[in-house]
C-alpha cells in the first residue's frame, strides 16, 4: 500500500476517531521515544510485542500446538513473525483484518471483547496496544521491509542490586536496534521472579521484595531476548562467632551469610549429626550399636570416620541406586521387564559401590551397546526409545538443561534454538537396533553412517553439536554418542559437573543452589554462584569422584549446622544458615519403621529382609500402600519432582492407624514383643528405643513419661511397648531428617 | 437402560460367544496342549561335577526317568554303577560314578537309559580342584558354609535367598571366584559378591564373569551367591570355584558348553594359534598395522571403543574371504569390518569404501520369540563375520575391525580371530529336532532326545553354513544306529541351506542304544569331503515359550535309542519301492496307517518335506482310516527329473495313555491281594468259631491262633488298601491325555523321469 493511499484513507476517518488515534499514538510514543507517530508501524517491532504482552501467543492460547485456538494460530511468544503475519493476513477468510474499517477487524473485536472471545478481554479499546494494532491495520497491515531496524540487544536496568526487605525497585527494559536506536520497552516486556515468595513483580516491572532474605532473580523477556535482574536481600544482622570452616564449602556459605547478615545456627550435636548423615548417605537409621559407639568415642575425627564408613558401605550404593534408577526410568510395565530391571538396577548399584567416576557412569549409559544381560545400561534404551526423548532426558538429567521447548520453537527462556535441539538429537541418530533373543528387547549398536538430524521447521539436516559447542567432524564409523560423552566429561563443560553438584547439594542440603535442580539457565541464577563454581571445580578436579563430593559436602560445618533457628535466621530459606528439616522419603521411612518395630516388610519374590531402598524398580509400589502414600516415584520422569515429598492427610492417617503399621507393632517377632518379654529394667528398654529411633538417649522427662506409661496397670506389657513405639514413630523427630 | 439396549447387548455377547466358540473349536486340536509324547529327560545331577581320579555318589532327577537303570557318560573314562543299599538293592536315582585319573577335564554329557530310551543330556563337569557339596541351607551369614581356597562347591540355589560361603584369605593373595551356571545347563543367572567378614559387599560380578580379588588383609571373607532376580529351585544349580592364582597370570575359567552357533568355527584345518597378533596402537590410519594376505591374526577388542586398523596391498581381480570369530567363542561381541581403498596424493588420502562386513545371517528364519512357533529358536548365524572381498583395482587397502558392542566396555577377554584367505570352499552343519508351526507355546518337541518309540520316525532339521562360495549338494547320513533303526537324509540341495534327517525305528526294533555318527557329504573341488553334523538342543524342556527364554547349546555326541516297550501312536507307511513319475504328471502315493492309539479329531493335515516337493499343498487324510493316499502334482511343483527323498508330516492329537501295562499289573496285584484277604478272612472266622467252642484248657491256645490270624488279617487288609491305591494311581496315570504328536511318515523315494520326447 502506498503512502498516498494511506493519506487518502486518513482523510475519511471520523474526526473523533482520528483524535483518539492520535492520542493512542502519543501514548505509544511514550514507550517508543525514537519512533515517530508518522512512521509506519512495524509488525515485528510493534505488533508482535503487543500480542505477546497481551498473552495472545502463549502455549495455552493461540500458540497452542496443533492449530492454536479456534483456527487462529500464532507462533509461541512471537518467535516466528513471518508465520504470524501469514496467519493474520491470509487466513480466516480475510475477516481478521479490515484495513478500510480497522475497528471491525476480527482481531480487534475479539481481543477487546466486543465479540465473544474465549480468552476474555486482552486489549481494552482504550489501551495503547489496541491503538497500535489498529494503526498497523489502518496502514495496510504490511510486513516489515528490509529497512526496518532489527532488535539486536536487550537489557534490564539495573542488572543487579542490594535491596532491603519490603522495598520496591522499578525495572527498566531497554531494546536496542540495528540502526542504533534504543527503545524503553518496560511496558511491553514480560517479568517473572524465580522465587515468587521472595519477590513480586508487576507487568510494568515494579518489583516488591517480601520479608524473606537471600538472592532472587527476575527474568525479563522481550521478543525472544532475555535479561535478568538479580537482587540480594540482606538481613543485616551481625554475623559473628561463625563455626570454623572445614573446607571451601564453609568458606563460601559463611561468606554469603556474612554478606547477607544472616547469623548461622550452631553446629548440631553428635546424635543429630549421626542420624542425619546416616540417613543421607546410607538411607537408613543408625543402629543402636552404632549410636552407642559413636557417643562413646572421644575421637575428634569421629564425624569424618562415620562419613567414610558410610561411603564404604553397600548402604550407600543401595540408597543412591534407588535415587538414580528412578531418574533413569527403570520402570516395570510387564513381567518380561523383570530381568532387565534387576540387571540395570544392579549395575547402577554396583557402579556406586565401586565408586565408578561419574563421567564414566554417564558414558556407559549414553553409549551403551549390546544386550541388557551383557551390558545392563542398554536397559535405558529399552525405556527411552526415541532420539528426541533420549536427548531431552540426557539434557535434563545430566546437563540440567530442559530442551523440550526447543523441539518446536525457540526456547522461551533460554538461548536454545531448534537447530540446537536437532543438533543434539543428531548424536543419537545412528543408534542401531536389532531384535534380541528376549522378547521386547533390542540389541543396541552404532549404525555406521554420518550422524544427522533434520530440523523439522527448516528441513535442514544438522550435524551433531552440543549446546552451542561445535564438535569436530564425526566419522561414519565413530559412535557419535561417545563424542557426546567426551564433550560432557570435558573439564570446561559448563553444564555437566554443575548439574551434578547442584543435584547432590540438594540431596544433602534439601534445597538446590539452583532450583529446580534440573533447570539451569542464565535466567535462573544460583543463590550462591561462587559456591556452585567452587563445587564444580572440585568435582572436575577430583576426576568426577562422587564419594569425594559427598565427603566434601557432609564434612562441611554448613551441612552439620543445627536445624534449630536462632533469632535471626528463621526467615532464611535458601542460604543454608541452618539445616532445613525434610520428611524421610517413602522407602527410608518404611525401613526406619521396620528398624524401630523390629520387623521386615515382605516384598514379592525378594529375600526376606530386603530393604525398601534396595528395591530394583517401581513395581513394588503397586503392592505397598505405604510406598504409594508417601510418594515413591513410578520412574516415569527424569525429574526428581516425581517423588512426592509433600505431606498429606493420607500419610497422617496411615501413620496413625493403618493396618500395616499395627501389624508391624504387634508382630510376634517384633521389638515390642521382645522388650515385653525381656528381663531387663524398663529404663534400659526405653533407652534402647530412643537410640533406635533418634540415635540419642531419652531426656529425663521423656524417660519418666515412658516408664510411667509402661508401668500403667491393666494393660498387657507388649501392648504398652507397642503404644510407645507407635508414639515414637509419630513424632516429627522420627519422621524427619533434621 | 431400555429393554432394547439390553437385548442388543445380549445379542452382541451371544454373537461374540459364537464366534469365539467357533474359532476355539477350529483351533482346539492343536491349541494349548502339550506337544510331544513323554520323553525321558535327565534334568539334574547332584553334584554336577567331580574331580579327576575320584569316585562320587550322584543323585539324579528328571522327567520320565523313574525306571532308569543306567547312568551313562559321553566319555568312556567315566563309569557308573547303581548305588546299593545295605540290603544290596539299588537305591532309586543314585549312582556311584568313577572318574578315571586320565579322564579329560571339561564338560561331558550325562544321560540315563529308561524304558522310553535314552534321556536328554545334562552337563557334567570334570575338573582338577577338590569338590564340596552344599549339604544344608547356608542362606545367612551365620550359616555360611566354609569353603577352602582351591575347591569347588556344588550347590542349588534357594528361591528368595542368598547363599553364603566363607573363606580364609591372606593379605596380597590373588583369589579368583568363578561360578559356573548357564555353561553347565543351569537356569541360574548368578550374582557373585565378595564381602568382608561381616557381610558388607566389596566387589560384585553379575554378568557371568569372574571376580579377580586381591585380599586386602588377612582374615575371613564372605562369598554371596544369588540369582539375579532371586529365583531358585532344582533347576538353579551352580558350581562355585574359589582358587588361588599367581598375580599376572591369565584367568582359567571353568569349562562350559558351547553355544549353537559355534558349530561353524573353526574352519577346517585352521591352526590352533594364529600366525600373528594385532599390535597396538593400531587405532587409526596413521598407526595402521601392515599385513600381507593371506593372514591369520589374533587380537582383542580392548580397550573400550577399540578399533584395530590393518593395511595391505592387493591386486585387481583378487578375491579374498574374510572371517572373524569372537561371538562364536561365546563372547558378547559384535565384530564389524570396513575395508577401504586408499589413494594417496602427497599427504592427502582419498578413501573409497570397498566392503562392509557384519553378521553371518542365519540360513533359515529364526523364531521371533512369540507364543506361536514360527521358526527354529536356534540361530545358526552369528554376529561374527564371513564375507567375500573382491578387489577391483591394484593398490593399498585399509581394513578396520571394531566391536559394535564395545564402545564403553573395557575387557581384554573380548578377543577375536581374523582370518583372510583365498577361497577354501567348505561347509559346517548343525541339526536339531524338527518342530512344526503350531499356535502353541509348548517347545518341548525341539529339545527331545533321539529316544524312538517303535514305529516312529523323528525328523531333524539340518542347517548348513556354506563357506567361501561352496554351493553344491550336501548329502546327509547317520551311522552307528541301533538294530531296527534307519536314517534317511533329505539332502541339502545345491544353493540351499536346509535339509532334513529322518530317523525311523522299525515297529519290532528291540530296546537298544547306539552312538550315532551324523555327517554331511559333499563334493568340493572334485573331492568328496565328509563333515560332522553337530546336534543342538535346549538345555531344558520349555512348556511355555512366553515365560522362558531358552538357552540352546551344542552336544558332544548323538546317542540314538529305541524303547522296545512303547510304540508310536500311528505309523504312516508308504511303499518301500521307489515311486516313479514322469515330470509334469501326478504321482499318487498310497499310505498305510498303523494306529496304536486313539486320536482327538478325525483328520490329519499333512505337509510334505523334502527338496523338490516341499511346496506341495497341505492335504487331509482320515486318521482313522486304514489307508490313504497322497497326490503330488509335479507339473504344479515344477519338479525337474531326478531322484528325490521326501516324507509327509503333520500334527495329530493322540489320546496318550501312560503305562497301561502298569494298570494291568496293578489289577492283578489288587486281585491277588483281595484273594489273600478273603482267604485270611475265612481263616479268622474259622479260628474264632473254634476258639468259642474250645474247651477251657484249649482256650488259650485257640485264642492265640485267633490273635495271630487277626494280625495277618490286618496286614492283608493293608495290602489290599495299598494295592487299591496303586491301581488307582496307575489307572489315573493311564487315563487318556490329549498330546500333540508330530507325526512323520516313513521316507519315500521318488524318481521323476524326463518326459518322453
Amino acid at each position: 500500500m502506498s503512502c498516498s493511499e494511506n493519506d487518502s484513507r486518513r482523510r475519511w476517518l471520523p474526526h473523533g476517531l482520528f483524535l483518539l488515534l492520535m492520542g493512542a499514538f502519543l501514548l505509544a510514543a511514550l514507550s517508543r521515544p525514537v519512533a515517530a507517530a508518522e512512521q509506519p508501524v512495524s509488525f515485528v517491532n510493534d505488533v508482535v510485542p503487543v500480542l505477546t504482552k497481551a498473552g495472545c501467543n502463549v502455549g495455552v492460547c493461540h500458540a497452542k500446538a496443533g492449530g492454536g485456538q479456534k483456527g487462529f494460530q500464532l507462533s509461541l511468544l512471537g518467535f516466528e513473525p513471518q508465520e504470524d503475519f501469514e496467519h493474520l493476513t491470509k487466513e480466516g477468510r480475510n475477516r481478521r483484518l479490515f484495513a478500510g474499517a480497522p475497528d471491525r477487524s476480527l482481531l480487534l473485536l475479539k481481543a477487546s471483547g466486543q465479540m465473544p472471545h474465549g480468552g476474555g478481554v486482552r486489549l481494552a479499546t482504550s489501551s495503547e496496544g489496541y491503538a497500535l494494532l489498529r494503526e498497523w491495520i489502518r496502514q495496510g497491515a504490511t510486513m516489515d521491509g528490509e529497512s526496518v531496524p532489527k532488535l539486536v540487544a536487550f537489557a534490564v536496568e539495573p542488572a543487579r542490586g542490594t535491596i532491603q526487605r519490603g522495598a520496591e525497585q522499578q525495572l527498566k527494559a531497554l531494546a536496542k536496534y540495528s540502526d542504533g536506536s534504543v527503545r524503553d520497552v518496560t511496558g511491553m516486556a514480560l517479568y517473572e521472579a524465580n522465587d515468587k515468595a521472595m519477590a513480586d513483580v508487576t507487568d510494568r516491572g515494579l518489583v516488591t521484595i517480601s520479608d524473606i532474605v537471600g538472592n532472587v532473580a527476575v527474568m525479563v523477556r522481550y521478543q525472544g531476548r532475555v535479561s535478568v535482574y538479580s537482587a540480594s536481600v540482606p538481613l543485616g544482622a551481625l554475623v559473628e562467632n561463625l563455626p570454623s570452616s572445614k573446607n571451601f564449602v564453609d568458606e563460601q556459605v559463611f561468606a554469603n551469610l556474612k554478606a547477607l547478615g544472616i547469623p548461622p545456627s550452631t553446629v548440631c550435636d553428635d546424635a543429630t549429626f549421626l542420624r542425619r548423615v546416616t540417613l543421607d548417605i546410607g538411607g537408613r537409621l543408625p543402629t543402636e550399636e552404632e549410636a552407642t559407639a559413636f557417643h562413646a568415642s572421644q575421637d575428634a575425627g569421629k564425624r569424618d570416620k562415620v562419613i567414610d564408613d558410610l561411603l564404604r558401605s553397600p548402604d550407600y550404593a543401595d540408597f543412591f541406586a534407588n535415587k538414580w534408577t528412578a531418574l533413569l526410568k527403570n520402570r516395570r510395565d510387564d513381567a518380561s521387564d523383570t530381568v532387565s530391571n534387576f540387571a540395570f538396577h544392579a549395575w547402577v548399584r554396583d557402579s556406586f559401590l565401586a565408586n565408578k567416576p561419574y563421567d564414566q557412569f554417564v558414558r556407559e549409559v549414553l553409549a551403551a551397546t549390546g544386550t541388557v544381560i551383557g551390558n545392563p545400561p542398554v536397559a535405558w534404551y529399552k525405556r527411552v526409545k526415541e532420539p528426541k526423548e533420549q536427548i531431552e532426558d540426557v539434557a535434563q538429567l545430566f546437563l540440567g538443561v530442559r530442551m523440550q521447548c526447543a523441539q518446536c520453537h525457540h526456547h522461551p527462556f533460554e538461548r536454545w534454538s531448534q537447530d540446537d535441539y536437532y543438533s543434539l538429537v543428531a548424536f543419537f541418530s545412528q543408534v542401531g537396533r536389532k531384535p534380541s533373543g528376549t522378547r521386547g528387547e533390542d540389541l543396541i549398536f552404532h549404525k555406521r553412517g554420518i550422524a544427522t538430524a533434520t530440523n523439522i521447521k527448516s528441513g535442514v539436516p544438522l550435524r551433531p553439536a552440543a549446546l552451542g559447542d561445535a564438535i569436530p567432524e564425526i566419522a561414519a564409523d565413530a559412535d557419535p554418542r561417545l563424542k557426546l560423552a567426551d564433550w560432557m566429561g570435558g573439564k570446561t563443560n559448563p553444564f555437566f559437573a554443575k548439574s551434578l553438584v547442584n543435584r547432590y547439594w540438594k540431596h544433602f542440603f534439601v534445597r538446590g543452589l539452583i532450583e529446580p535442580e534440573d533447570d539451569i539457565r542464565d535466567t535462573n541464577p544460583p543463590t550462591n554462584p561462587a559456591l556452585l563454581e567452587a563445587l564444580e571445580k572440585q568435582f572436575i578436579a577430583s576426576g568426577f569422584d562422587l564419594k569425594e563430593l559427598v565427603r566434601v559436602l557432609t564434612q562441611s560445618r554448613a551441612y552439620q549446622l543445627s536445624e534449630v533457628p536462632n533469632q535471626h535466621n528463621v526467615v532464611d530459606r535458601q542460604n543454608y544458615s541452618r539445616y532445613y528439616p525434610r520428611r524421610l522419603q517413602a522407602e527410608v521411612l518404611l525401613d526406619a519403621i521396620d528398624h524401630l518395630a523390629g520387623t521386615q516388610t515382605d516384598f514379592a519374590n525378594l529375600p526376606p529382609g530386603t530393604r525398601a531402598v534396595a528395591l530394583p524398580d517401581n513395581s513394588y509400589n503397586a503392592s505397598s500402600q505405604f510406598l504409594r502414600v508417601f510418594g515413591r516415584p513410578e520412574a516415569e520422569s527424569v525429574c526428581e519432582c516425581e517423588r512426592v515429598q509433600s505431606s498429606s492427610l493420607a500419610q497422617s492417617l496411615h501413620l496413625l492407624n493403618a493396618a500395616e503399621l499395627k501389624a508391624k507393632l504387634a508382630s510376634p517377632t517384633g521389638r515390642a514383643e521382645r522388650l515385653a518379654k525381656e528381663d531387663k529394667p524398663a529404663e534400659a528398654k526405653v533407652r534402647e528405643l530412643y537410640l533406635a529411633a533418634f540415635s540419642r538417649e531419652p531426656r529425663p522427662q521423656e524417660l519418666k513419661t515412658a516408664i510411667d506409661y509402661l508401668n500403667e496397670p491393666g494393660t498387657a506389657a507388649n501392648a504398652n511397648y507397642q503404644d510407645l513405639i507407635w508414639a515414637l514413630i509419630n513424632t516429627k523427630e522420627f519422621l524427619f531428617n533434621h | 437402560m431400555t429393554a432394547f439396549v439390553y437385548y442388543s447387548r445380549f445379542r452382541w455377547m451371544l454373537l461374540t460367544a459364537l464366534i469365539c466358540g467357533t474359532w476355539l473349536s477350529m483351533t482346539s486340536l492343536l491349541f494349548a496342549q502339550s506337544v510331544g509324547l513323554p520323553a525321558p529327560r535327565l534334568l539334574t545331577t547332584i553334584p554336577m561335577g567331580a574331580k579327576v581320579g575320584s569316585q562320587v555318589e550322584v543323585t539324579i532327577s528328571g522327567e520320565h526317568i523313574d525306571d532308569a537303570d543306567e547312568l551313562t557318560f559321553s566319555d568312556r573314562h567315566i563309569t557308573t554303577a547303581r548305588k546299593l543299599n545295605a540290603a544290596g538293592q539299588p537305591e532309586p536315582n543314585k549312582y556311584v560314578v568313577t572318574i578315571a585319573a586320565d579322564c579329560p577335564v571339561g564338560i561331558h554329557e550325562a544321560r540315563v537309559m529308561t524304558r522310553l530310551g535314552i534321556s536328554s543330556s545334562r552337563a557334567f563337569s570334570v575338573g582338577t580342584l577338590d569338590e564340596a557339596l552344599q549339604t544344608k541351607a547356608n542362606t545367612t551369614l551365620a550359616t555360611a558354609m566354609e569353603l577352602k581356597v582351591n575347591s569347588i562347591c556344588n550347590a542349588t540355589m534357594t528361591q528368595r535367598a542368598v547363599d553364603h560361603y566363607v573363606f580364609e584369605g591372606r593379605k596380597g593373595q590373588r583369589v579368583i571366584v568363578d561360578c559356573a551356571t548357564r555353561g553347565i545347563d543351569s537356569k541360574l543367572d548368578a550374582v557373585v559378591i565378595i564381602a568382608d567378614a561381616v557381610g558388607r559387599d566389596l566387589v560384585v560380578e553379575r554378568r557371568g564373569g569372574t571376580l579377580d580379588f586381591t585380599v586386602p588383609t588377612d582374615g575371613k571373607y564372605v562369598i554371596k551367591v544369588h540369582e539375579l532376580t532371586f529365583k531358585g529351585g532344582q533347576a538353579y544349580y551352580y558350581r562355585l570355584a574359589v582358587s588361588e592364582q599367581p598375580a599376572g597370570t591369565p584367568i582359567v575359567r571353568m569349562s562350559s558348553t558351547k553355544p549353537v552357533n559355534s558349530f561353524s568355527w573353526p574352519p577346517q584345518g585352521l591352526k590352533e594359534q594364529a600366525d600373528l597378533a594385532e599390535s597396538e596402537p593400531n587405532n587409526d590410519r596413521t598407526k595402521a598395522q601392515k599385513i600381507s594376505l593371506p593372514c591369520d591374526i589374533a587380537g582383542s577388542f580392548f580397550p573400550a571403543a577399540d578399533v584395530d586398523v590393518f593395511e595391505f596391498e592387493a591386486k585387481k581381480g583378487d578375491i579374498w574371504w574374510v572371517e572373524v570369530a569372537s561371538e562364536r567363542f561365546g563372547l558378547p561381541t559384535d565384530p564389524s569390518i570396513l575395508v577401504q581403498h586408499v589413494a594417496r596424493t602427497g599427504d592427502t588420502e582419498k578413501l573409497t569404501d570397498v566392503a562392509e562386513f557384519s553378521d553371518i545371517p542365519s540360513p533359515v528364519k529364526v523364531s521371533s520369540n512369540g507364543y506361536a512357533y514360527d521358526g527354529p529358536p536356534y540361530n545358526a548365524g552369528s554376529s561374527d563375520i564371513l564375507g567375500k572381498l573382491e578387489i577391483k583395482e591394484d593398490g593399498l587397502y585399509r581394513l578396520q575391525l571394531a566391536d559394535l558392542f564395545g564402545g564403553t566396555r573395557n575387557d581384554s577377554k573380548n578377543v577375536y580371530r581374523l582370518v583372510i584367505r583365498k577361497a577354501s570352499p567348505d561347509v559346517a552343519i548343525v541339526a536339531w529336532a524338527l518342530h512344526m508351526e503350531l499356535r502353541n507355546g509348548d517347545r518341548n518337541a525341539v529339545s527331545k532326545p533321539l529316544a524312538l518309540r517303535g514305529g516312529a520316525t523323528m525328523a531333524l532339521e539340518v542347517v548348513a553354513i556354506r563357506r567361501d562360495g561352496f554351493d553344491g549338494d550336501i548329502d546327509l547320513a547317520m551311522e552307528g544306529l541301533p538294530e531296527g533303526v534307519t536314517a534317511s537324509g533329505l539332502k541339502i540341495s545345491a544353493g540351499q541351506s536346509r535339509g532334513l534327517m529322518l530317523v525311523t525305528a522299525n515297529q519290532n526294533a528291540p530296546r537298544a542304544i547306539g552312538s550315532g555318527t551324523f555327517f554331511g557329504r559333499a563334493t568340493i573341488n572334485g573331492e568328496v569331503v565328509t563333515r560332522p553334523v553337530r546336534l543342538a538342543s535346549y538345555a531344558w524342556p520349555i512348556p511355555d515359550s512366553w515365560g522362558e527364554i531358552p538357552s540352546p547349546r551344542l552336544f558332544a555326541d548323538i546317542p540314538v535309542s529305541v524303547s522296545g516297550l512303547e510304540f508310536a501312536p500311528i505309523t504312516l507307511t508308504p511303499p518301500k519301492e521307489v515311486q516313479s513319475v514322469t515330470a509334469g504328471e501326478k504321482l499318487t502315493i498310497p499310505l498305510l496307517h498303523t494306529r496304536r492309539s486313539e486320536f482327538s479329531g478325525a483328520v490329519l493335515q499333512l505337509r510334505t518335506m523334502g527338496a523338490g516337493f516341499d511346496r506341495a499343498p497341505q492335504f487331509d487324510v482320515q486318521i482313522n482310516a486304514d489307508q490313504s493316499q497322497a497326490v503330488l502334482d509335479t507339473a504344479a511343483l515344477k519338479t525337474p527329473p531326478g531322484d528325490y527323498l521326501i516324507a509327509f508330516y503333520g500334527g495329530a492329537v493322540a489320546k496318550y495313555r501312560h503305562r497301561p501295562d502298569l494298570v494291568v499289573a496293578a489289577e492283578e496285584a489288587h486281585k491277588k491281594a483281595m484273594e489273600e484277604l478273603s482267604a485270611i478272612d475265612a481263616e479268622v472266622k474259622k479260628l474264632t468259631e473254634a476258639a468259642k467252642a474250645a474247651a477251657t484248657e484249649a482256650k488259650p491256645e485257640a485264642d492265640k491262633a485267633v490273635e495271630a490270624a487277626t494280625v495277618k488279617h490286618k496286614a492283608a487288609t493293608a495290602a489290599v488298601t495299598a494295592a487299591a491305591d496303586r491301581l488307582k494311581k496307575a489307572t489315573a496315570a493311564a487315563a487318556p491325555t490329549d498330546i500333540v504328536d508330530i507325526v512323520v511318515s516313513e521316507p519315500i523315494a521318488i524318481r521323476v523321469n524326463a518326459p518322453a520326447k
